[in-house]
Formats: C-alpha cells, structure tokens, sequence
C-alpha cells in the first residue's frame, strides 16, 4: 500500500480549476521531486494535501486513511511534515525554542517516549551543526542554516511524510550540497519525501522519481533521466523541443 | 513635574494591559476589534454592579467580572469574529464597528449615563515625592507590573506561551507541527478581551466609567500597537506608556510660559501619535520586530 495516494484530486478557487485531475502515489521510503513552471500549482498541491486548502474534489489517502477532511494540524498528528518555500522556522524564537516547541506540540505518549526533551533538542542542534547557536535567535540564522533547522525540526516531531518546497530557494551553493545531505539522510530513516525544487540537476540527483505538473495537472511521470529526455518536459518549459 | 510622572504611571498602566491583549491579537490574527473598548467597560460595569448593587466583596466581583468579560469575549469571536476573519481580515472591522455600536447603545440602556465608580468616595491619599498619589493607585500600578510579569513568564518560560508565540511568527508552520492554531486563535482573543477587561475593572476604581470612554480605550490602544510595531506585544506595552505620558505632559506643561493645552485635547494626543508613526515610522518604534511576541 502506497503511503501518499492522490486520486482524481481537484481544486477550483472562484470558478477557476487550479487542479484537476491529479492522481499518483508515493510508496513508503520513496523521494519523489514535483517539478513544473511557475504557476503549474505544485505549491497549491502541497497546500491541499497539508490541508491548507481543501479539495474539491478526489481523495487523499494516508497509509490507507482518508485524510481530506481533516485540519492541518490533524495532518501533522498522522505523520505530514512541511517545510516552507518562506522558510518556516520561527524567527524571534531562539534555535532551541524552535525544536522544542515542535516536540511539545507531539501527542502526550510520543513525547513521554522520546525522553528529556533538553537533550533532544541538544542532538538535534548537534545533528545540523547548529549545537553553538542554540540560545540564538533562529532569525540571525544565514538561509542554508534556517533550511537545515526547519528539516530537522520536522525530522525530530516524528513525520514520515516530508513535504519539502524549494528547499534550496535561498540557501549558498556551498550548503545546497548539505541540504541534499540532509533529504538523504531522511530517506535512508525510511522518511517519505515529496519535494518542489526548480534545480533540476538537484532533482535528478536525489529523486527516485519525478513527477511534472503543468496547469494544474500531471503531464508526465518516471525516473529522472526519463523525465529529463522527454519532449514534453523541453516543451512545457521552452514552448516546444529547440532541437527540433 | 513629578505628579505629571506618577498620572501617566497610572493611565499607562492601564492602556498597558489593554494594548497588550491587542497586540497578542493582532499578531495572530491580523484583524481588528473596533468594541474592545466597550468590551472594557462591559467588565467594568458588571463588576461595579457585583460589587454595588448585589453588594459582593470587591475581589468576588473583580472575579465574577472578568468570568462575563471572558464569556463577552468569547461570544464576539464566535459571532463577530471567526465567521469572517479568514475571508479577509478587514471584514471583522466592519462587524466589530457594528458590533461597538450595539454596545454602547446596550451599556447606555442599562447602566445610563452617570459615572459609576466600583469604589465611590474620596480615596485616602498621601505625598510621594511631591506628588499625591492614592493607595489603590499603587495598588492597581503594581498588579499591572505583576500580570506583565506573569504574561511574560507564560510566553516566554511555558509549553503553552511558546505555542502561542509561533502561531504569531508562522501559523502554517506551527499547524505543520500539530499546534492547533484556531483554538489558541479563540483562547489568544478570550485572553486579550479579559485583559481589556482588567482595564475596565482599573478605570472603574481608579475613575468612574461612563460610557463616552470607550472609544479612547480602543485608539489609545491602537496608537500603542502601531507605534510598537503590529503584533508586538513588548512593544505595545511599552508604548502605551508612553503615549500616558504624553497625554500628561501635554496637557500639564505650562507651555512657553505662556499657556495650557486644553484638557479636551489629551486624547487627541493618541491619534496624532497613530498619524505621527504612519508618516515617518509605519513599521513601528521597533520596526524589523513585528509579528513579535
């Protein structure tokens, strides 16, 4: 059984379809890179599957469950983790605060398991390097390292399902490398990742398969050097093959 | 000089506790609440009337109030409020302009026109530093201290505070990690409106409350959260307090030697503050620090 399923997934906003007919799964383990054009509605499809936005129509199943109807925060509890394109770490928060506050947020019995909580904000910061900057404010932070604490903030309130948009949007070439580390990291945990990223070379290095969205719906689907030699992909971001 | 100090101490103690529950609300929610005045008097006059009318202890009542200032404010979110802010945020200002005018036509109906004051009388006085000040003044200056006090401690030392304060920095985040957003959205307002309440409460012990209040009660602490960078609730605080002090020296000094500001002009003193950070400020005194808490 697939962890994610998403099937005939629709959204319409004031009568325009902003989604239509989506429909794909991601199996438990799996890193799967959502690619497509500004405007395609890769983030939208992240927002209604975190439930920021609700369908109007198909089904989102999680591990079997139908999840559709439930909040954001409901989402979280079973397992969805979310890392923001506007990076969403709290930034008047120090960088110890911004793991504790997601460890306080677990139900009672998954927070009773992990322990004293102090030292597991401590290995988390160890974990990213971050282990000196603790009692800093998270916005003093330089892009690179506000991305790697907001994943491993996610990675430590127990999601397995990483929802990861533009990881690398803001963050040094020279740090791109530990992000990538760091998403690898998660899918040898046995972590889920589906990830928005416009570095295709990023991609393809990391992804087992790629899904491409265009206008609100899925216009192609397969590994990535499948996906990277398709005409289609050439046609939806250049208008039509440049070599032909 | 000294007792122009020890009046605006007073009034921004009060304009403190209100503007604070407003920051705590803005920055969450983003929206405004036009009654939180009258909201303020209701608890105001609901302890006075504990307290004269049904004749129960002062503290008794301070209690009983603020339950009817929690359950008032409980009430405005769900019909005013949470039906509208998530459409856009300006609807609830139009709703809780209404909602201010059904107000002081209801507090005009019940409790009239006259003052009424929660402790009547002359209060016992006594000379600091030159300056006369009342027991219950130093009193009401010192429980304020003590609940910015408290209300630190909790959003800065508790699980819940730290909740609280994401859903101010980022609630699509803090609700990606399972923080349920709209009820601390419902308890964050009950909280601002039982604040505002403690001012109601202030006023009616310190002054009297009539119901030509209200509208100041709500701009001052307006000037105070626009001056201290929206949703920064250290920030409003403290500009509160200052724009007291204003008001006090506005109105107490003996211009040029030559003339005296009006006493109907101090709460003018509020909206020239609100145009004045607007112009030249728009970020606020701490600007960089909004959506703070």
């Amino acid at each position: 059984m697939p962890l994610l399923s998403l099937k005939d997934l629709s959204l319409t906003i004031d009568e325009h379809q902003i989604l239509q007919g989506i429909s794909f799964d991601v199996e438990e383990g799996q890193i799967i890179g959502l690619i497509g054009p500004n405007g395609s509605g890769k983030t939208t499809l992240f927002n209604v599957i975190s439930g920021f936005l609700k369908s109007s129509g198909g089904s989102i199943t999680l591990g079997g469950e139908e999840i559709s109807n439930l909040s954001p925060s409901q989402r979280a509890k079973r397992g969805i983790g979310r890392v923001f394109q506007n990076f969403g770490i709290f930034r008047d928060m120090t960088l110890e605060e911004n793991i504790l506050v997601a460890l306080e947020a677990l139900p009672r019995q998954q927070r009773k398991d992990l322990g004293d909580l102090k030292e597991v904000v401590a290995g988390t910061l160890d974990m990213v390097g971050l282990s000196d900057a603790g009692k800093k404010k998270a916005g003093s932070l330089s892009g690179g390292q506000m991305r790697l604490l907001e994943i491993a903030r996610t990675l430590k309130a127990g999601k397995d399902l990483f929802l990861l948009d533009e990881p690398t949007a803001g963050v040094s070439p020279k740090m791109t490398g530990q992000v990538a580390d760091i998403i690898k990291e998660l899918k040898s945990n046995g972590k889920t990742v589906l990830i928005i990223e416009h570095d295709l070379p990023f991609i393809a290095s990391i992804c087992d398969e790629v899904v491409v969205l265009d206008v609100g719906k899925v216009v192609l689907q397969g590994t990535p050097a499948e996906v990277k030699e398709s005409k289609e992909l050439k046609e939806i971001y250049f208008g039509a093959d440049p070599t032909t | 000089m000294m007792q122009l100090l020890i009046n605006g101490l007073i009034a921004g103690s009060l304009a403190a506790l209100i503007a604070g529950g407003l920051a705590l609300v803005y920055g969450v929610l983003g929206v405004f609440n036009m009654a939180l005045g009258q909201m303020a008097l209701i608890t105001g006059y609901c302890t006075w009337w504990f307290h004269q009318v049904l004749h129960l202890p002062l503290g008794i009542s301070v209690i009983c109030g603020l339950i009817v200032g929690g359950l008032v404010s409980w009430f405005v979110f769900e019909i005013f409020v949470n039906p509208f802010y998530k459409r856009h945020r300006f609807l609830p200002l139009v709703t809780t302009i209404a909602l201010s005018m059904i107000l002081d036509g209801l507090i005009l109906l019940i409790f009239e026109e006259q003052p009424h004051a929660i402790i009547p009388g002359i209060k016992d006085t006594f000379q600091v530093m030159g300056a006369w000040v009342s027991s219950m003044q130093i009193l009401l200056v010192l429980l304020t201290v003590l609940l910015m006090m408290i209300m630190g401690y909790v959003l800065h030392s508790t699980s819940f505070g730290r909740k609280i304060r994401a859903v101010v920095q980022h609630d699509q985040a803090a609700m990606s990690l399972g923080i349920k957003a709209p009820l601390l959205h419902r308890y964050i307002f009950i909280m601002s409106g039982v604040l505002a309440g403690l001012g109601g409460i202030y006023l009616g012990i310190d002054q009297s409350l009539t119901p030509v209040f209200a509208f100041p009660i709500t701009i001052k602490a307006y000037a105070a959260i626009i001056a201290g960078g929206k949703g920064n609730i250290w920030g409003a605080i403290l500009c509160a307090y200052l724009i007291a002090f204003l008001e006090q020296f506005a109105v107490g000094i003996h211009w040029f030697g030559l003339f005296y500001i009006p006493a109907g002009y101090q709460q003018a003193v509020a909206l020239l503050f609100i145009i004045f950070f607007l112009l030249f400020r728009p970020n606020g005194l701490f600007a960089g620090r909004a959506r703070t808490a």
